[in-house]
């Protein structure tokens, strides 16, 4: 067998990069506390400023100023590894992430497909080149070894095991693969390269250091295999459907569609999962696909409700050119919690249940035209609520109106009749909002009851904010 | 006049929530006529001694009080009525504040049993009236329903509820205010302060903000428009009960220390006869005799006895347990102190004055600071704890206040500015800065100073500065009292186990007249106090601070050499500048030395005519005859704080009050201002008797500066007389010095590889880390001729443990070590001991250099019960290749921080020849103005304060030190170089002045790669 294990330097900053216009702007990764901010990656620009990992972002400061930053996400990383197994998947069945930041692949069973070595390699290479991940490759014939080659040098390779011994023997300790302790007490006994140690009785070295030492050096030389964990693609729902001719109507859509939103409704349902966001590509001949994002309040899966829901949107689009293939995208499949149903649920026909009558709603008039309400723990009334539900802790208040204005009227005052206040708010000055106001409730003529406020200090008209049902 | 006193005011001293300080609120308080203003922070009486100091200034009364919650209970309002009121409350504050965690309190219901006379209580009833019998029972007669309206929605309904409770239980209602600010304008900081109480953003923290700014002080107006006239009147009542005052506290000093059959005075005596016995056994001197009269009398006029008993007896305790001490301060250098063993200095010897330092005239208590080895500190604190119980003996407090940086993190983090830039305006602010950052260095960090949110943190962080922020303890200041502390002030916890607090600090303290003592702690007495014990042992010669002997010729040509690393005080980079020019020959030339490198003296511009006069190259004149006898001993130029404030009496017609109150202000200008008084007053009566505008200035640049760093000459002579301990021993005992000073550290300026390499350069041998020879400290051993040679001990080696190095000491009594395989078993030492002392090269002499030793201990196996006795099967001797120099020079550095083999620089010597760098030897020769470069180690960088923007670096090569002046706009260019750089190399030009030779920097180059690895450990700047 033979093993490639491709190293990704810096898949950190890459993440981060390849989303950002200028890759030449300065740009360090952080981690640490708040209070301890340190520098954990930086790219090229930014090491060419004297900045270092392992610095503190104070001391960088010091140094240089208008540095980008952003966050050293472990979280990015890992989908990173993911991504790029999933890709390396496409050239071999055994792909692992065994070592951290590192792909190992089998290839010599990919050699017949895309070898030779040399032909595959620059494939390799130019794939991730492309996909903007710095990397480093080597090839040994075991995963240990490939490791340890590709820190020591790119592209290099050991075709078979002699040639292997030749390329370890002068490394020195530090390359190894060993723990710190080990290394430096190697160190420590000046023994500086694996020749030395290989040249040790064995029963010395197992007397003196722990059974891992041996057992990672049989494994360099390939004496004893390194047990991987093999990647498996990740559960996404992606499928396309290719046409078989142009299409330009809507109504010629509807019936992939309804194909692909029922075949999502049975792998959810199999999964026992929901839908909550999906994307609907529409793939033309030239140009960027077109892409429908579909969002629900909560997650679904019932295929009849899906395909309303995709047609109404599908029908609002303007199709920029005929359509080739439609593909469906979910990538967030939450647990689905069902309705429960009342086993003699009687309901009228024309009436809808809520969910489906709001999914609807928000179809038709587009997604902001709806959304759910909540409070925000605020003295200033035109802040004390909000689009999200929420359930905050609330300051306690006195009696506020259920329909206030968004633009406060001026009131004439003479029929008016003072029921209650002045209640005085002064808040909000963080913001540059900040308002002084005394409220009063006031009753009209009519015989409506109103919220209405002055400002403290002066003596304009009352201006109404709201009415009480 | 309103009517109206207000009951329930928090100052700044309930933390996080009030914000205003107790003069903002008696200054309005003053304003709007209020007839009395209670201070009633929460659940202390932290604030209090600043609130009365503000009702005596502003002529409103004030009421001490404390707002309270107790637990599963009532909230209520607690004010004095009388003294006895007063000891009450402090008692209660006491028991809720030592059964919680510091900065918190539990106020139980049967906290309550103790007797309460004299304490009145205003009840905020929530609307549940159950608690009510209970209060009723605790306070007959002395109980109020408070009323609070804050323009809310139900006000009228809320006031009429109350109405309803007051009526049908027949309690009197009476207004009040909860009042957090003294005017509406503190809205934002008091929104600001509880987001930062709440640890959120002001945004997210609406469910804890007050709904709008009513609870400040209002106006007259304003509180007749919301409470009935009834109400407004009844605090006027309970203002009227309430006459309590601050100077009715009376403080004893501890009695036991009088034996029967004596009081204080006559047994003062007796202890200070017994003391001039033994200080001068050949019978006391006149001088000295009449001074003690003087000084006796003195004390017994102003009844400090007890004080002076009460620090003998601490020093006793030290002196019993052989811990060097050393007093200072204002009475510290006083005959009868060195009588008593206080102090070692001599006052007889020296050319100070008692007189100086205790005065009838100002009023002041005396103040007795005593430094003690910094390792056995605690053993005097626990005596004292011990001596006097945890009721009498307390810590005093430290209020921490808010300082730039701290308050801009605070309200930048509450206006919700994300992590990065909390950070980035925290570093703009520097690290002490007294102020917001300036617009420049905001700019420079990126951030518009013009920018709404920005400028809203700028003006709160304005407002924050100065508040404080929490109490902690001060390090040693002890209130020690005959009664129990808590009749006299709330005593609460400290951070620390075993320790108790009291709620003052030493300001408070002084205002109210309590004394205080300092403990403190001091590396040079531990330092000073082996190296006393090392000569002993090896010389049989016993030295005290006392018998050293005095005026040593040779030392002080050492001194003047700046031959100083090492020394006490006179250690630093600028000392060290200023030694050959002042070059000091006497003991009064040591305490000006001591005293004249500080902030006062160099903002005031009085170091360069003071070295000018006493070079001969400028007369001595006197700004005015008068002021001749003040300014005498420092040649007519003023260098001590004592010599402004009796510039003050002579030359501006201070009173010694007066003058004392100049000094506070000197002390707490940067915190509080208040100069600004001084500042008139002094010019214009100087003016007027004939003063020029130059000198009045000078001096007040100099009281400025005192600000920071006051340096009295009190303080002065007690550390020039440390000084000269350790010069002396320095200049005649190197080795044992060296020994003890690595033995001490961490402390001083230097590390132990400089304090050593300084010793080699001086002859002194140094012999390596052995586990045949080594104890856990270095130690001392004859070389042939017999004279001392220092071995290093265990303890240079990193991460050694104490007791390993213990049980090695041991285990060689009982017969050499045969190899390593019996070093580990007889002291029993663990895999990482072994190895580390493999690494040390500390096994050398069992198994060779340090590879095959370490090798060694790896074979050695742990001894199992079972086979304790059978010896391993022997294995092969395996051979490893010895380290280079190189290595083991690294490896020394990683492992000892030192190395006794060459210096890094001189296995680098002739890589720099060939660059043409020059060795500081070879520098000695280079003459004043002449190009130069050179190389070495940067051992230290330093940015004084009071130069502007300079930077000093000081290199080491194998030879001694070079120091180099790196002026502005070069360190702006070269920063990376400058702050990077482990090795630096250094194009320029050399100059010398007055023997002070430097190197002026004009271009750096980072060397750091010649000695990769290098653990080298630079002291960064301040």
């Amino acid at each position: 067998m033979l093993w490639a294990c491709i190293l990704l330097p810096q898949l950190a900053m890459d993440g981060v990069q390849r989303h950002r216009a200028n890759p030449c702007e300065p740009l360090v990764l952080l981690t640490g506390s708040p209070q301890r901010r340190v520098l954990q990656a930086v790219n090229p620009a930014a090491r060419a400023l004297g900045l270092k990992p392992g610095q503190s972002l104070t001391a960088a400061q010091t140094l240089t100023r208008g540095v980008a930053t952003a966050e050293y996400d472990l979280a990015a990383i890992e989908r990173w590894q993911q991504f790029l197994a999933a890709w390396a998947y496409g050239f071999s069945a055994q792909v692992s992430l065994h070592y951290p930041r590192c792909l190992l692949l089998e290839v010599q069973s990919s050699l017949g497909l895309f070898g030779p070595w040399s032909r595959f390699e620059a494939r390799l290479r130019a794939e991730l080149s492309a996909l903007a991940f710095q990397h480093r490759i080597a090839v040994a014939p075991n995963p240990a070894a490939a490791r340890v080659l590709v820190n020591v040098g790119d592209g290099l390779m050991a075709s078979d095991e002699r040639m292997l011994k030749q390329m370890l023997d002068p490394l020195p300790v530090e390359r190894l693969g060993l723990s710190a302790t080990v290394t430096m007490a190697f160190n420590r006994m000046g023994l500086r390269q694996l020749r030395q140690l290989l040249a040790l009785p064995r029963d010395s070295l197992a007397k003196r250091f722990p059974a891992e030492v041996l057992r990672h050096l049989d494994t360099l030389s390939g004496q004893r295999p390194l047990a991987l964990d093999f990647f498996m693609p990740a559960d996404v729902f992606d499928t396309r459907i290719e046409l078989s001719f142009e299409v330009e109507s809507h109504q010629a859509l509807l019936f992939p569609l309804r194909r692909l939103t029922a075949d999502l409704a049975a792998y959810l349902a199999c999964r026992d999962s929901g839908v909550q966001r999906f994307t609907l590509h529409l793939e033309h001949r030239a140009g960027a696909d077109t892409q429908i994002q579909v969002g629900l309040l909560s997650a679904e899966r019932d295929p009849g409700m899906l395909f309303e829901l995709t047609r109404g949107r599908l029908e609002h689009q303007q199709l920029p050119a005929p359509v080739l293939a439609v593909r469906l995208e979910a990538r967030e499949l939450p647990v689905f919690a069902p309705q429960h149903q009342q086993l003699f649920d009687e309901r009228p026909q024309q009436n809808q249940p809520w969910e489906q009558l709001r999914e609807r709603l928000r179809a038709r008039l587009g997604d902001d035209a709806l959304h759910g309400l909540g409070a925000r723990a605020d003295h200033r009334p035109e802040h004390a609520w909000q689009h999200e539900p929420t359930n905050p802790l609330l300051p306690p208040s006195g009696p506020r109106p259920g329909w206030l204005l968004s633009e406060p009227l001026p009131m004439r005052e003479a029929s008016l009749r003072i029921l209650s206040g002045p209640e005085r708010i002064e808040s909000g000055w963080w913001d540059g909002e900040d308002v002084r106001r005394d409220y009063y409730v006031v009753q009209t003529r009519a015989g409506q009851r109103g919220w209405a406020y002055r400002t403290v200090g002066s003596d304009g008209p009352l201006l109404l904010h709201g009415w009480f049902a | 006049m309103s009517d109206y006193a207000e009951l329930h005011c928090l100052s700044n001293f309930s933390f996080q929530r009030g914000a205003s300080s107790a003069q903002e609120l008696f200054e309005r308080a003053a304003r709007l006529g209020y007839r009395a203003l209670a201070i009633t922070d929460e659940c202390t009486l932290g604030g209090i001694v600043r609130a009365w100091e503000a009702s005596k200034k502003t002529g409103v009364k004030l009421i001490v009080g404390s707002e309270v919650v107790i637990e599963k209970g009532p909230k209520l309002v607690l004010l004095a009525e009388n003294l006895t009121g007063y000891q009450a409350l402090c008692g209660l504050i006491t028991r809720a504040r030592r059964r919680a965690a510091k900065g918190t309190y539990r106020l139980l219901h049967e906290d309550f049993v103790a007797p309460l006379d004299g304490l009145l209580a205003i009840w905020l009833s929530d609307g549940d009236a159950s608690a009510l019998p209970w209060l009723r029972s605790l306070f007959p007669e002395r109980l109020w329903l408070g009323v609070e309206l804050h323009r809310s929605a139900d006000d009228t309904a809320r006031l009429q509820r109350l109405l309803e409770l007051a009526g049908d239980h027949d309690l009197p209602a009476v207004a009040c205010g909860d009042v957090h600010m003294h005017a509406r304008g503190r809205r934002a900081l008091q929104d600001c302060m509880t987001a930062i109480r709440h640890h959120l953003p002001v945004a997210e923290a609406g469910a804890y903000l007050f709904a709008n700014g009513e609870r400040h002080l209002r106006r007259a107006e304003e509180l007749a428009e919301l409470y009935p006239p009834e109400l407004l009147a009844q605090s006027l009542r309970i203002a009227e009960r309430c006459n309590f005052d601050l100077d009715q506290l009376e403080y004893h000093y501890p009695h036991e220390l009088v034996p029967a059959g004596h009081d204080a005075t006559s047994w003062l005596r007796v202890l200070v006869e017994r003391g001039t016995a033994e200080r001068w056994p050949e019978g006391v001197p006149a001088r000295a005799r009449a001074q003690i009269e003087h000084e006796l009398a003195l004390i017994a006029e102003l009844e400090y006895e007890s004080y002076f008993l009460t620090v003998h007896d601490i020093v006793r305790f030290a002196r019993e347990q052989h811990i060097l001490c050393q007093g200072r301060g204002s009475a510290a250098n006083s005959s009868v102190c060195f009588a008593l063993g206080i102090t070692e200095l001599d006052p007889t010897q020296s050319r100070l004055l008692f007189e100086r330092f205790l005065s009838r005239e100002r009023n002041e208590p005396p103040d007795i600071d005593v430094d003690f080895e910094h390792e056995r500190r605690e053993e005097v604190i626990q005596y004292v704890f011990r001596r006097y119980g945890r009721t009498r003996a307390a810590l005093t407090a430290v209020v921490n206040t808010y300082h730039g940086a701290g308050a801009i993190r605070d309200v930048a983090k509450a206006l919700g500015l994300p992590p990065d830039q909390v950070n980035a305006l925290a570093d703009c602010c520097g690290r002490w800065s007294s102020g917001p950052p300036a617009p420049e260095r905001l700019l420079e960090a990126g951030f518009d100073p013009q920018n709404p949110l920005l400028r809203r943190v700028l003006i709160l962080t304005g407002e924050l500065i100065g508040f404080p922020r929490h109490l902690s303890q001060h390090p040693g200041g002890f209130v020690i009292s005959e009664h129990a502390l808590d009749t006299l002030v709330p005593v609460e916890n400290a951070t620390m186990a075993e320790r108790t607090v009291i709620q003052w600090d030493k300001d408070d303290l002084d205002r109210v007249g309590l004394l205080k003592v300092d403990v403190l702690a001091l590396g040079m007495l531990s330092a000073l106090r082996r190296c006393f014990g090392l000569i002993e042992r090896y010389r049989g010669t016993q030295w005290t601070l006392a018998t050293l002997p005095k005026e040593d010729p040779a030392t002080y040509a050492m001194i003047s050499r700046a031959d100083t690393i090492g020394a006490f005080q006179i250690e630093s980079r600028a000392q060290m500048a200023m030694l050959p020019r002042l070059r000091p020959n006497t003991f009064y030339d040591l305490v000006i030395q001591v005293a004249i490198v500080r902030p006062g003296p160099i903002q005031g511009d009085m170091v360069h005519p003071y070295l000018r006069r006493r070079n001969g190259e400028e007369p001595i004149d006197y700004p005015s005859d008068e002021l001749k006898p003040v300014f005498e001993r420092t040649l007519g130029v003023p260098l001590f704080q004592e010599q402004v404030m009796e510039l003050a009496i002579v030359a501006a017609e201070y009173t010694p009050g007066e003058a004392d109150e100049l000094r506070r202000s000197m002390a707490a200008w940067k915190r509080h201002g208040g100069l600004e008084p001084h500042r008139q007053r002094l010019t214009s009566r100087m003016l007027e008797k004939g003063y020029t505008q130059a000198f009045t200035e000078r001096i007040f640049r100099q009281i400025e500066g005192f600000g920071s760093y006051g340096f009295p000459e009190s303080h002065a002579a007690s550390f020039a007389l440390l000084a000269y301990a350790s010069c002396w021993l320095k200049c005649h005992e190197p080795a044992a010095y060296a020994c003890a000073l690595v033995n001490s550290w961490p402390m001083g300026f230097y590390s132990p590889d400089q304090v050593l390499q300084d010793a080699r350069r001086h002859d002194v041998e140094v012999r390596p880390v052995d586990v045949r020879y080594s104890d856990w400290d270095c130690s001392l051993e004859p070389d042939e001729h017999g004279e001392p040679t220092i071995r290093l001990g265990l303890r240079m080696i990193r991460g050694m443990r104490e007791d390993d190095a213990g049980r090695i000491e041991q285990a060689r009594q009982c017969g050499a070590f045969r190899d390593v395989e019996d070093l580990s078993i007889r002291a029993c030492l663990d895999a990482s001991a072994r190895e580390r002392l493999a690494d040390a090269g500390a096994l050398s002499g069992l198994v060779g250099h340090r590879y095959q030793a370490r090798w060694a201990v790896a074979g050695v196996e742990e001894q199992l019960p079972l086979f304790a006795g059978v010896s391993a099967p022997s294995e092969e001797i395996l051979s490893l290749p010895a380290p280079s120099q190189g290595e083991d020079l690294l490896t020394d550095y990683v492992t000892l921080g030192t190395t006794l083999g060459p210096h890094p620089l001189a296995l680098l010597r002739q890589a720099l020849r060939a660059i043409r760098c020059k060795s500081s030897r070879e520098l000695q020769a280079v003459e004043h103005g002449r190009p130069v470069s050179i190389a070495g180690l940067v051992i230290g960088r330093q940015r004084p304060q009071t130069a502007s923007g300079v930077i000093f670096v000081t290199l080491e090569d194998e030879f001694g030190l070079v120091n180099v002046v790196v002026w502005h706009d070069l360190a702006e260019r070269q920063r990376r170089v400058l702050v990077q750089s482990q090795m630096l190399r250094i194009d320029g030009h050399l100059e010398t002045v007055d023997g002070v030779r430097h190197v002026i920097a004009g271009r750096l180059t980072d060397m750091t790669t010649m000695l990769t690895g290098l653990d080298i450990r630079s002291r960064d700047f301040h």
